[in-house]
């Protein structure tokens, strides 16, 4: 009779496949539209899991169910990262979230793609364009279209060590301001035992800006790409901050800011917390990291120096947006939670919490908020600060650019013949995608 | 044609002389093994070393420069934070279940379907098996969307249905490999079999299963971790957080901005004790073979 | 679902070999049938539709949410004449699979060889070689990069002891991708399980019988070990060829944002795909990029097959 227990098995998926088939699954996954109390559910999805973000977020939520009768959010963590693959399955599967924290740089390239919903209804009926920072608006058009709603942003400024600063008889309340102050500080501010540095003063590409800030920096706060497409790779003054960014190698030795480089990107260590670099650039939320894990530092925070006087203290920036996916079951409600999400209260209340740069001006300007010196640096750097966008038909043009300039950092060529064949091969990706 | 039936342990021991006797030197040769295996484990287990170190230290600590090999403090209740940080206990519940599942599916099933690849002479098995063997050269990626909407479709999606189906539908891989082992077992005993009247079910249940005892333990090991280390399946097809497993739950100490590597770590070194044990236990299978002589376990 | 019956034609089991597939062969196709009948309705059930629609959709402008237009070959014309990334990213998966598929394989038999042997604490030892190829997780990548940290990493500061100067592992172009191989080495685990398994399933007589002929160590394994343990290996083989081709987690989380790293030189062929899909929502070349990848594997499987009858030996009939 053996035979029989394992047909059974062997049966079992067969006949789940059945069931499905004909709809009368034990469990309907079809999210319920209307709880007992007659209430529309609507889920919302972000990548907030942490002990310190998550409660933040479901208080928001919390008080949004609370402040009417008519909608409850439901909140799902995803990790970063596999979100976007889940939004991205659920959309074709035209199943979707109501409501997802998404990048802010790519908007216009999901709404290209039929994956965010068009807002302009929503707009005429509640204009709330007004909140939020212009630079931001502008991120979420499409076609002059609005796709999205900004949530946060961020922003890159210069921390700086004022205890390492006295130590090497700088002023510690003159932080550089150009890039050849810069490299005066960083010089006066290495400490070398032998062939190993104790502290270094800075690296250009060590903490979170990256060489196409530098760029960016260098040329006048210009990307890429600006708005409207034009392109600007092969500029002198790129030419001339990969070049810069080269000299630094060239001084301090390649070897040293490679090992140095792969310790300090293991994410784990920060070597500015545990005072082996003196200058790092980083987002405004770093300074919460300091607060609680360097005890007893002296930190003092400053713009991003600028190439030369005038040229202007450049920063790049992201954040994030509140967005109705495509083909979400219940749009009217979403909106109701994104305005609320984006409205006074829950921003500040995102704000103070997180120390975040949140996309709301009124909140982000919040008196209580700017008594912090760090924060309210943050708040005054948004408005140099420029976010990437890459044109529709080329989202990943950078693919062809950062090799080049690897290259030249390298020295196997030069800075000219990077941005040139970089120049070349994106136009010629920009012709093949308009083919 | 009888003694094909022979291979039992009894008779390995009764053919092999114990190499032991009380009071005999160790030969060089297992000394210098000993060494070497000694040697070689504390190379393999440094990077846990240091795993477990992260997984004890506080997060400032981590945050120090250079990092240090030993943690300066033992912050022992970092396990205790790291399961009450999330629902950890009923993450467990819900791996354990799907592990269970990948389980029983796999090791039956394959053990199964493999036994039509290497044992039957049937049409068109050539090309079947061609079929199986290409399934798996294609990249997951681009079958993931698609696999989703024809789950989606079948209303599946928000369950574990699209999870658990799929343990009791064969998997090329291991088909693949107990058909590699039942291949090494030797034709005589099963075209014996045949000819006393037994049928290929018989034959497979009674001879050539417990003959690949070593391999479907491999099976069971793997399927186990593969189901326990699954991270991808459950994110996609699982809508609710009261459905979430292990993997998910470690994934929340990872920020966009930052990352709680002391939690990290601890979730890590706990997710891993499972499947250790498990190894340990199921290694028996592994040393039934040839080396039980008397007086001697592995 | 008589199959614990005696079928009906195994009186005459000489009927078998004539030309005429009489009632035993069709008996035979049934049996054969019903076992395979769980993995067939799989087959068809999830895995068939899936294939086609991304055969399909390679000759399409799919990118998964707005558009799945026809335009023939272009994606494939695109890969070979216009991307340059292509191309790199199938070198630096071949250089991978090259040196990738012979060292395991090596490395797990010979483990597994010693795991075999009798000496104290083996179950001991056993645990500690396989533990490391069953972490999973991005933590393991983050202590690998950890432990290759040129100056203060645990992999220079041995070889430092003998006296090399260990390179910039991670971010040296040249050393990335044997990081990543040195990397799989530590998790040979999985294979050695395989061989012990398989190692265990060898009859003890054989070697009883060589000893009572005087084989050296070296001809025992030669003669019967080897050949013994050979269609183990050649599902290792396979399966690595198969699995190396398709490596992407490296890449994807020990780069900066995923981007493939110093010069590309990360940059997996599955890489560079799922960026593709994902990143830039690609989806149909992403697609002929997966079949292209395909033909290459199915090639080389194809050629094993056609080598393992030389060298793999069967026990039980090749059948």
């Amino acid at each position: 009779m053996q035979i029989h227990k394992h047909t059974k098995t062997l049966l079992i998926p067969v006949l789940l496949f059945g069931l499905a088939a004909t709809g009368c699954t034990p469990k309907q996954a079809e999210s319920s539209t209307a709880s007992a109390d007659g209430k529309v559910e609507i889920d919302f999805w972000t990548f907030w899991g942490s002990e310190t973000r998550r409660p933040i977020i479901e208080k928001i939520i919390n008080d949004f169910n609370a402040s009417q009768d008519k909608i409850i959010v439901k909140h799902t963590y995803l990790p970063w990262g596999d979100i976007w693959t889940k939004n991205l399955a659920s959309i074709a599967a035209k199943n979707p979230a109501d409501v997802i924290i998404n990048d802010i740089a790519s908007v216009d390239q999901r709404a290209s793609k039929k994956q965010n919903t068009e807002l302009t209804a929503y707009l005429e009926q509640d204009n709330i364009q007004d909140r939020f920072y212009e630079s931001l608006w502008d991120n979420v058009l499409y076609e002059d279209k609005a796709y999205a709603i900004p949530f946060n942003t961020d922003t890159r400024m210069l921390y700086y060590n004022k205890k390492a600063f006295r130590e090497a008889g700088l002023d510690p309340e003159k932080p550089p301001a150009t890039w050849a102050e810069l490299e005066e500080y960083a010089i006066k501010l290495d400490k070398k035992n032998g062939n190993v540095y104790d502290q270094v003063g800075f690296h250009p590409l060590w903490g979170d800006f990256g060489i196409d800030n530098w760029l960016l920096n260098a040329d006048g706060g210009k990307g890429f790409f600006d708005n409207d497409n034009n392109m600007y790779i092969n500029t002198p003054a790129k030419v001339e901050a990969v070049n810069w960014i080269k000299s630094w190698n060239d001084r301090l030795g390649k070897k040293n800011v490679d090992a140095m480089q792969a310790e300090f990107g293991s994410e784990q260590s920060n070597p500015f917390i545990s005072g082996k670099v003196a200058m790092w650039i980083h987002q405004g939320t770093f300074a919460t990291q300091i607060r609680d894990y360097g005890k007893d530092m002296e930190v003092g925070v400053a713009p991003i120096p600028e190439k030369t006087e005038g040229s202007g203290h450049y920063s790049g920036g992201g954040g994030f947006v509140a967005e109705i996916p495509y083909g979400a079951k219940h749009p009217d409600e979403a909106w109701e939670f994104i305005k609320y999400l984006t409205d006074y209260d829950a921003q500040k209340y995102w704000a103070v919490k997180n120390f975040d740069n949140v996309a709301n001006k009124e909140a982000a300007s919040d008196p209580e908020l700017l008594s912090d010196p760090i924060y309210k640096a943050a708040v005054e750097n948004l408005e140099v600060t420029t976010h990437f966008r890459a044109p529709i038909a080329v989202p990943d043009f950078k693919n062809l650019i950062t090799p080049q300039i690897d290259s030249a950092l390298l020295g196997n060529i030069t800075a000219e013949e990077a941005l040139a064949k970089a120049e070349t091969d994106v136009k010629s990706m920009i012709q093949q995608a308009g083919k | 044609m009888g003694q094909a039936y022979s291979y039992s342990k009894g008779e390995a021991e009764l053919v092999q002389p114990s190499l032991h006797k009380p009071g005999r030197r160790l030969p060089l040769r297992k000394v210098l093994i000993f060494t070497f295996l000694c040697a070689g484990s504390v190379l393999f287990l440094l990077p846990l070393w240091w795993m477990i170190s992260t997984s004890l230290k506080s997060m400032q600590e981590i945050a120090q420069y250079p990092p240090t090999f030993i943690p300066e403090q033992f912050h022992w209740s970092n396990y205790l934070e790291t399961w009450t940080a999330a629902p950890f206990t009923r993450y467990t519940m819900n791996t354990l279940l799907l592990t269970f599942f990948a389980v029983t599916g796999n090791v039956i099933v394959n053990a199964f379907v493999a036994y039509g690849f290497a044992k039957i002479r049937f049409r068109g098995k050539k090309l079947w098996f061609s079929v199986l063997l290409s399934t798996i050269m294609i990249p997951g990626f681009v079958t993931l969307i698609p696999q989703y909407v024809l789950f989606s479709k079948l209303g599946l999606v928000g369950t574990y249905y699209p999870i658990i189906i799929p343990q009791f539908l064969g998997s090329a891989f291991y088909i693949f490999m107990l058909r590699q082992f039942y291949l090494t077992i030797p034709t005589e005993l099963s075209e014996a079999a045949r000819i006393d009247g037994a049928g290929h079910f018989q034959i497979w249940y009674r001879i050539i299963l417990p003959l690949s005892k070593p391999g479907l333990a491999a099976i069971a090991i793997f399927a186990f971790n593969g189901a326990w280390n699954d991270f991808l399946g459950p994110l996609l097809y699982v809508n609710d957080e009261s459905l979430y497993t292990l993997q998910i739950g470690l994934q929340s100490f990872r920020g966009a901005m930052q990352t709680q590597w002391n939690y990290l770590m601890a979730g890590s070194v706990i997710v891993l004790v499972p499947m250790i044990l498990l190894f340990f236990l199921f290694q028996r299978y592994f040393i039934e073979g040839m080396n039980l002589t008397a007086g001697t376990k592995g | 679902m008589n199959m614990n019956q005696p079928q009906a034609g195994a009186q005459h089991p000489l009927k078998a070999s004539k030309p005429r597939r009489g009632k035993l062969a069709r008996s035979e196709d049934r049996a054969g049938y019903i076992f395979i009948l769980p993995w067939l309705i799989g087959f068809f059930g999830i895995t068939l539709l899936p294939l086609l629609f991304s055969l399909y959709g390679s000759f399409t402008n799919y990118d998964i949410t707005s558009q799945m237009d026809f335009i023939g070959l272009a994606n494939y014309e695109r890969m070979f004449s216009s991307d340059p990334l292509f191309w790199k990213s199938l070198s630096n998966t071949i250089y991978y699979v090259l040196w990738m598929v012979p060292l395991t394989t090596i490395g797990s038999v010979l483990l597994a060889l010693l795991l075999n042997e009798r000496v104290a604490g083996m179950r001991m030892f056993r645990t500690i070689f396989y533990l490391p190829s069953v972490l999973s997780g991005v933590g393991v990548y983050f202590l690998w990069m950890q432990l290759l940290n040129p100056s203060t990493g645990l992999v220079n500061t041995l070889l430092s002891w003998v006296g090399i100067a260990g390179p910039a592992w991670l971010t040296d172009p040249f050393w990335t991708k044997p990081a990543v191989i040195f990397m799989k080495m530590w998790a040979v685990g999985g294979g050695m399980l395989l061989y012990l398994a398989s190692l265990q399933s060898v009859p003890p007589q054989l070697y009883e019988a060589a000893r009572l002929d005087g084989a050296s160590a070296l001809r025992r394994f030669r003669h019967i070990t080897l050949p013994m343990i050979s269609p183990v290996i050649f599902y290792d083989v396979v399966t690595s060829l198969i699995g190396g081709f398709q490596v992407f987690q490296e890449g994807y989380v020990m780069t900066e944002s995923g981007g493939g790293g110093p010069m590309h030189s990360l940059l997996f062929y599955n890489l560079h795909m799922w960026h593709k899909a994902f990143t830039v929502f690609d989806m149909g070349y992403a697609m002929a990029m997966a079949w292209v990848l395909f033909v290459v594997v199915m090639i080389l499987t194809a050629l094993n097959l056609k080598l393992s009858k030389r060298w793999v030996h069967y026990e039980g009939g090749d059948s």
